[in-house]
């Protein structure tokens, strides 16, 4: 199995592909910690309050400034903010990791590697699961990467604002390490997507619009469905059944929109799809004639 | 009969060894002498199409074994159910006695260069070297040493997509013997090598069949495969036509020896052939091709006739025209 696995990353490690995956999600983290860091920094002003305004709705429009000011510059305001530059880059990046996870199959249809790697090991489970792993390894490089950068700008950009990294709160940490688990559950379904769709450019395509798109037609279609058909919060709840919705909520604390599912059923059902495809795409790649 | 199933630990899990009729396999490694390949009854079937049909044959080793086929008879398939890489509908292919997902150390048995076989165009020749080395726990030098071997060090770290066809070949026979196997694989591996690739092809496989190894090789260049196999098994609309050795197959072929002739009174020597039984048509350049007739009793007839011969010619069938005969009408399109 040890084989196996490092005969994959060197698969990995022999092309260009990685590194110009890497590129990307270098170019949109910076991007993204661009647009989080400029909220930051207006988020953590405090706001003038217009004086044409009425003397007692200026008297309340102070007093909703005051809490939120205090609100943000406590201790848990600062961690959210922290928390939110620190997974800069995540819904690029894992879109990146999941399309790395699928070309690692495809690639071996695509550039017929599949018979040499299949007559090399014939165990094709065996195959497949080096694959799973290698495509966790890249997870977490891609987790290990963005999360270091978020980290280097962050420590500059709140040493600006003169606040604190927040990082001895464990709310902090569990947001990171939920970065991870969104990185490496991508990774897995990217692969299973790969051994179930087989061509390099069906993958892709189809991983984006799961990925992209699924997210807004399911607000959509659940948004209509609550709307017109069942008029019961569950059916707001049951979104979590789109894989995008689940990652979003597996990775957001509290609650991501009210009636939202609770965290840990977002990643129930992450790594459910994940199993599901992964095992499927197995069982076919075990059945599958190699020409 | 009663068949003992021995479980034995191997590495993808438990595989059970029947411990009559052929010893299956002590060490999950056959010994050099044991690298036959064996072919019992496979069976394919696509959709439409019975691609092989009941295919039977044996693989000796110490040979190289050409195998033939017109467009479509089943070759191919044939070659990737031996493999694994295709499910055969029924039967089953051994080497060595081993089924191949049951070998121990499969590269280290058997060496494939299949016609797809292909690298990653933006890897190199050595990095896919190692790619394969890795997996199947060989060293990385392992990886230098083929392609010296097949004389591609010079470009070893030049990337697969800049390979002329002929480079591919050598790079899938580098590819096929890193676990310097005992049995080698190949298919159409003469395809795109220059005339200098083909007859180092040709010593190499040659050479490796006198180290005692099975060499199975399919081919469409029947003129390469007379010069190349001492065995040949021909195959056609998926079911085995004849196997043999290589002169025998020929001989005992009923096409018959030609005789050409070249006379300046083609009419008159024409005429005197036919009253003895022999048949003649015009060959290209005026010249007359005889059969059913030995080259004596043509000189004899010409003698006899007061007829002047510039040429007289015996032409002995090859390999070409046995398997055209053979495989006659079978060659359709399915």
């Amino acid at each position: 199995m040890t084989r196996a696995i490092r005969s994959e990353l060197l698969k990995i490690r022999t092309t260009n592909t990685w590194w110009l995956m890497g590129l990307g999600m270098v170019l949109f983290t910076g991007l993204a910690l661009l647009i989080n860091g400029l909220n930051a920094h207006f988020e953590l002003q405090p706001q003038t309050i217009d004086d044409d305004a009425p003397a007692e709705i200026r008297e309340e429009m102070i007093r909703e400034e005051n809490e939120r000011y205090s609100e943000v510059h406590s201790a848990a305001g600062i961690a959210k903010i922290a928390a939110n530059m620190y997974t800069s880059g995540q819904f690029f990046g894992v879109l990146f990791i999941m399309i790395l996870g699928g070309l690692i199959v495809t690639n071996e249809y695509f550039h017929q590697t599949a018979t040499a790697t299949f007559l090399t090991i014939p165990h094709r489970t065996k195959v497949i699961v080096a694959k799973l792993f290698a495509a966790v390894v890249l997870g977490f490089g891609g987790w290990l990467l963005t999360t270091v950068i978020n980290l280097a700008t962050t420590a500059a950009v709140f040493n600006y604002e003169h606040i604190s990294m927040s990082l001895d709160r464990w709310d902090v940490h569990r947001t990171i390490l939920l970065n991870l688990a969104a990185f490496a559950v991508w990774a897995i379904l990217g692969v299973a997507l790969g051994t179930l769709i087989r061509s390099q450019i069906g993958t892709v395509v189809t991983g984006c619009v799961v990925y992209l798109i699924g997210l807004a037609a399911a607000e959509v279609v659940f948004g209509l469905v609550h709307a017109y058909l069942i008029k019961e919060d569950w059916v707001i709840t049951a979104e979590v059944i789109v894989p995008s919705i689940a990652s979003m909520i597996m990775v957001t604390p509290g609650e991501m929109y009210p009636h939202a599912a609770p965290q840990w059923v977002g990643a129930a059902v992450l790594i459910g799809y994940a199993l599901v495809a992964g095992v499927i795409g197995t069982l076919i790649t075990r059945r599958r004639d190699i020409s | 009969m009663i068949i003992f199933l021995l479980p034995r630990r191997t590495e993808g899990g438990w595989t059970y060894t029947s411990t009559v009729g052929v010893a299956l396999h002590r060490d999950g490694r056959p010994n050099m002498s044991d690298g036959q390949i064996v072919v019992d009854g496979l069976v394919k079937h696509y959709r439409q199409v019975r691609a092989v049909d009941g295919l039977r044959f044996v693989v000796r080793s110490g040979k190289v074994t050409g195998f033939l086929g017109p467009n479509g008879a089943g070759k191919t398939t044939t070659l990737r159910m031996i493999l694994n890489l295709v499910r055969p509908t029924a039967g089953m292919a051994t080497i060595g006695g081993v089924r191949y997902p049951d070998l121990r150390d499969p590269i280290h048995t058997v060496g494939a260069v299949l016609e797809a076989s292909s690298a990653h165009r933006g890897r190199t020749a050595r990095n896919h070297l190692r790619v394969i080395s890795t997996a199947a726990g060989l060293p990385a030098s392992r990886a230098d040493e083929v392609l010296e071997l097949v004389g591609l060090a010079p470009a070893a770290r030049r990337k697969f997509k800049g390979y002329s066809l002929g480079m591919r070949q050598r790079l899938g026979i580098a590819t096929a013997m890193l676990g310097d196997p005992t049995t080698l694989i190949l298919d159409e591996p003469a395809n795109g090598l220059d005339p200098e690739g083909i007859r180092w092809m040709r010593n190499f496989l040659k050479g490796l069949a006198a180290e005692g190894k099975t060499v199975f090789v399919s081919s469409h260049l029947l003129s390469e495969m007379e010069l190349l196999a001492d065995e040949v098994i021909i195959i056609a609309a998926g079911r085995l036509v004849t196997q043999g050795p290589m002169e025998q197959i020929i001989k005992s072929s009923t096409a018959q020896t030609t005789v050409r002739v070249r006379t300046p009174q083609a009419d008159t020597l024409t005429l005197s052939l036919k009253e003895l039984g022999g048949s003649v048509t015009a060959g290209d350049t005026g010249a007359l091709l005889v059969t059913g007739l030995e080259p004596p009793a043509v000189g004899a007839a010409a003698l006899r006739a007061g007829v002047e011969l510039h040429e007289l010619v015996a032409e002995q069938p090859d390999l070409e025209q046995v398997f055209l005969q053979l495989t006659e009408g079978k060659a359709v399109i399915r």
